[in-house]
C-alpha cells in the first residue's frame, strides 16, 4: 500500500484562494478587465448578436457617460503624481524629445488616415479621425516593460501617450460647437470648482467629496452644455490630494496613506467600469470590417510609427538629446509599441461618433490595433533590443 | 400504345418538366396592375459606377418608362463611386438617366458609406440639404434616413415623423439592411436593435436598403418587407447564400425595382439588365400596417 502526502483541505483552500488573489492583482495592475470585457462581447456578439446589441446599447450610457468619468478622472489623478516633484515623469528636460515624438505621430496617423479614405472615396470617415490618433499607454507601457527591463522606454512612452491622448480629450471637449446656451453651465462647472477649491482649503484628504459632491454638479455642467460628461472630473481632479508616484503609475497604489488608500478604492471602481466599457463598447460584428477600419491600421500600424520617428528625428536635428539608453534601434520599438489604440481608441470612437455603420467599422479597426503588439515584440526579437539582445561576448 | 407515342409522351413530359422548373427558378410573374390613379415608381441602389452595366439599367429604365408612366426614383445609397467632382456628377448621374430627367422625373436619394457627405445638397437628389428626410405621395409618406451614422436626435425624428404620418402606406429606405442574407455585409443587427422597434410600432410595410450588391426579398418580418435592390450598377456575382430569411434572390446581373401602389396592395417587379423580371409579387397591407407577400 503507498501512502500519499495528503494536503490538508484548510490548506488547500488557502493555497487556491492565494492564487486567484494573485491573478487578480495581476489582472487589476495590468489592466486586463478591460481586454477581458471586450474578448466577451466579442463572443456575445457574433454569437448572438440581437442579445447582445440590446444589452449593449440598454448600459451604453451608465458605462460610457458617468463610468468613463471615474476612470478618465483616475487616469488624470495619475498623470498629474507621475508628473509632481519626485514622480516618475518629473523630468522636464527629457519632455522636449517625446513631445516632438507626440506631435510626429499625431501627424502621422492622421495623414495616414486621411489619405487613404480620400484614396478610397470614403469621406463620410473623416469625422472618425481623432480614432486613429489614440494610443492605449497601458498596453504599450507594459509591452516596453516586457522587452526593456531597465531603460527609460516605457517612459518615454508615457509621455508620448499622454499628450497625444490629451490632445484628444481636448477635442473631444471642443468638438460641439460653442452656443450662448452654455453659459448656464459654465457657470455650474465654476460653482463645482469653486466648492472642490473651498474643500481643499479645508483640508479635506478623503476623495469621496470631491468626487460625488463637485464631481457630480460638474458632470451635469458637462451634459448640460453638450460636451462629453466623461470628461467631468478632469477639471475636479487638480483639487484632490495628491502624492508623488515614483514607480509605476499604472500600478495599484500601495496602501501606504490616506491619499494612495483613497486611489486603491477608486482604483477597485475603475476597474469594474473598464470591464463594462470593454464589455459594451468591443462588440462588434466581424463582418462590420469595410474602409474604416483599414484605415485606422494603416494610421496606427504605418503613420504612427512614421511620424514618431519623424518627429524625434526633427528633435534631434534641432539639438534635442535621446535618454542615455535608448538608440535608434531601441526608437524603432518605442514607436510601434504606440500603435496599439485599444480602450482610448475605442473610447474616442464611442465618444465621437453615434452608433451606425462608420462606428462599426472604425471600432473593428481599433480593436484589431492589438496586432500591434505582436509587431512591436518580432521587431524587437529581429533588432535584438532588451531581453532581446545578445548576451555579451566573453573575452 | 405503339413505340412513336411512347416517346412523344415522354418528351412531352421532359418539356413540361424543364418549364415547370423554370417557372419555379424564376417566380410567379406578377404583372403590375397598371392602374390610372395608382402610385407608380422606380428604385435603384448601388449605381453610381458610371460604367456600361449602370447606363444598361437605365435604359431598361427609360424602356419600361414607356408602358409604365412612374414619375419619381428612389435612390438607396452610394449614389456615387469613386471621384465626385462636378463632371462625375455628369457621368454617373445626369447622362445615365438624362432622359428621366428631362421628363420630369425626381430622384430622391438617401446616403451611403460611399457618398460624400455633401451631396446631399446636390439639387437633383432632392434632399433639401438633410441626411434624413421625409416626403408624402399618396397614398404613401417615404422616410429616408441616414445609417452612417445614426444619432440620437436622428432616432427621435424617426419616431415623430412616423408617429405623426397620416398616409397609409408607411415606407423608409436606408442604405445598410438590418435584414439580409448577402455573403459581403449580412444583416446589420446593431441597426435592427435601434430602428426595428420603431418600424413595427409605427406600421411601416416596406423597408428598402442597399448596400449589398445583390437584389433580395425577404420573407416578412415582424410584419415588415424588407428589399435589398443593391444591384443597379454594381453586381457581386452569386453574392447571396439564401436562407429561410429569403423569399427572392438574384445576383446573376444588375436590377432595378419598379413599384405600384393601388389601394392596399403593392406591386413590384425587380428587372434585370436585360429585361427579364427576376422577381415579382404583391404585398397586401394589413389595417396596423404590415404586410403580406405573395408569391
Amino acid at each position: 500500500m503507498t501512502s500519499h502526502a495528503h494536503t490538508h483541505p484548510a490548506l488547500h483552500v488557502a493555497q487556491r484562494r492565494r492564487h486567484t488573489l494573485a491573478w487578480l492583482r495581476f489582472i487589476n495592475e495590468r489592466f486586463l478587465w478591460l481586454p477581458l470585457g471586450a474578448a466577451l462581447a466579442f463572443v456575445w456578439a457574433n454569437t448572438w448578436s440581437e442579445s447582445y446589441f440590446r444589452t449593449a446599447h440598454a448600459l451604453a450610457f451608465p458605462v460610457n457617460e458617468i463610468g468613463m468619468a471615474i476612470f478618465l478622472g483616475l487616469v488624470t489623478q495619475e498623470a498629474l503624481e507621475a508628473m509632481m516633484p519626485g514622480g516618475a515623469l518629473d523630468a522636464w528636460r527629457r519632455w522636449a524629445m517625446p513631445l516632438l515624438a507626440a506631435a510626429g505621430g499625431v501627424l502621422g496617423s492622421t495623414f495616414f488616415y486621411l489619405g487613404f479614405i480620400t484614396l478610397k472615396h470614403e469621406q463620410v470617415l473623416a469625422a472618425a479621425w481623432p480614432v486613429a490618433c489614440a494610443i492605449d499607454m497601458a498596453a504599450g507601457y507594459y509591452l516596453l516593460k516586457t522587452i526593456f527591463r531597465r531603460s527609460a522606454a516605457p517612459h518615454f512612452l508615457l509621455v508620448l501617450g499622454i499628450t497625444t491622448n490629451a490632445v484628444g480629450v481636448l477635442i473631444l471637449a471642443v468638438w460641439p460647437a460653442f452656443t450662448p446656451h452654455h453659459l448656464g453651465a459654465a457657470l455650474l462647472l465654476l460653482l463645482a470648482v469653486s466648492i472642490a477649491a473651498a474643500i481643499r482649503r479645508s483640508r479635506v484628504r478623503v476623495f469621496w467629496p470631491y468626487l460625488v459632491g463637485c464631481g457630480t454638479l460638474s458632470w451635469l455642467a458637462f451634459y448640460w452644455a453638450g460636451v462629453h460628461p466623461a470628461l467631468a472630473l478632469v477639471p475636479i481632479v487638480p483639487f484632490l490630494p495628491h502624492r508623488a508616484r515614483a514607480g509605476n503609475p499604472f500600478a495599484d497604489p500601495t496602501p501606504d496613506g490616506i491619499v494612495h488608500r483613497a486611489e486603491h478604492e477608486w482604483s477597485a471602481v475603475v476597474q469594474l467600469v473598464l470591464f463594462l466599457f470593454g464589455l459594451v463598447n468591443a462588440g462588434v460584428l466581424l463582418r462590420g470590417a469595410d474602409t474604416g477600419t483599414t484605415a485606422v491600421l494603416m494610421a496606427a500600424l504605418l503613420g504612427r510609427p512614421v511620424g514618431v520617428l519623424g518627429g524625434v528625428a526633427l528633435g534631434i536635428a534641432l539639438g534635442l538629446r535621446l535618454p542615455p539608453s535608448i538608440r535608434w534601434r531601441e526608437l524603432i520599438v518605442i514607436a510601434l509599441a504606440t500603435t496599439s489604440g485599444f480602450t482610448f481608441a475605442l473610447f474616442a470612437a464611442t465618444s465621437l461618433l453615434p452608433p451606425g455603420a462608420v462606428l462599426t467599422q472604425i471600432k473593428v479597426g481599433a480593436l484589431a490595433t492589438v496586432a500591434g503588439a505582436v509587431i512591436t515584440l518580432s521587431a524587437a526579437r529581429l533588432l535584438r533590443v532588451g531581453r532581446f539582445a545578445a548576451p555579451p561576448s566573453r573575452a | 400504345m405503339r413505340p412513336i407515342e411512347i416517346v412523344r409522351v415522354h418528351v412531352a413530359a421532359i418539356v413540361i418538366a424543364i418549364t415547370a422548373v423554370a417557372w419555379l427558378h424564376a417566380g410567379v410573374d406578377v404583372a403590375l396592375p397598371h392602374a390610372a390613379d395608382s402610385l407608380k415608381f422606380a428604385v435603384i441602389g448601388d449605381n453610381g459606377t458610371g460604367e456600361p452595366p449602370q447606363y444598361d439599367v437605365a435604359r431598361q429604365m427609360v424602356s419600361s418608362r414607356s408602358s409604365f408612366p412612374f414619375d419619381f426614383v428612389l435612390m438607396l445609397g452610394d449614389n456615387m463611386y469613386g471621384s465626385q467632382k462636378t463632371p462625375d456628377f455628369v457621368t454617373k448621374f445626369e447622362r445615365p438617366y438624362g432622359p428621366l430627367l428631362d421628363v420630369g422625373v425626381r430622384f430622391y436619394a438617401t446616403l451611403g458609406n460611399h457618398d460624400q457627405p455633401t451631396n446631399r445638397s446636390y439639387g437633383s437628389f432632392n434632399m433639401g440639404g438633410e441626411r434624413y428626410y421625409t416626403f408624402a405621395r399618396p397614398p404613401a409618406r417615404f422616410v429616408i434616413l441616414d445609417t452612417n451614422l445614426m444619432d440620437r436626435a436622428q432616432l427621435a425624428w424617426v419616431d415623430d415623423t412616423l408617429e405623426r404620418t397620416e398616409e397609409p402606406w408607411k415606407i423608409v429606405y436606408f442604405h445598410h439592411p438590418i435584414y439580409s442574407d448577402g455573403d459581403r455585409h449580412g444583416s446589420n443587427v446593431e441597426m435592427r436593435v435601434l430602428l426595428e422597434p420603431l418600424l413595427v410600432r409605427h406600421g411601416v410595410s416596406v423597408v428598402f436598403s442597399g448596400h449589398e450588391h445583390i437584389y433580395e426579398r425577404t420573407t416578412p418580418q415582424k410584419g415588415i418587407t424588407y428589399f435589398i435592390e443593391g444591384s443597379s450598377g454594381q453586381l457581386r456575382k452569386g453574392g447571396v447564400t439564401p436562407s429561410p430569411l429569403t423569399a427572392a434572390s438574384f445576383a446573376d446581373d444588375r436590377t432595378f425595382m419598379l413599384v405600384e401602389i393601388s389601394g392596399d396592395q403593392l406591386f413590384f417587379q425587380t428587372i434585370s439588365r436585360t429585361g427579364r423580371i427576376v422577381d415579382s409579387g404583391v404585398i397586401q397591407r394589413a389595417p396596423d400596417g404590415s404586410a403580406r407577400s405573395s408569391p
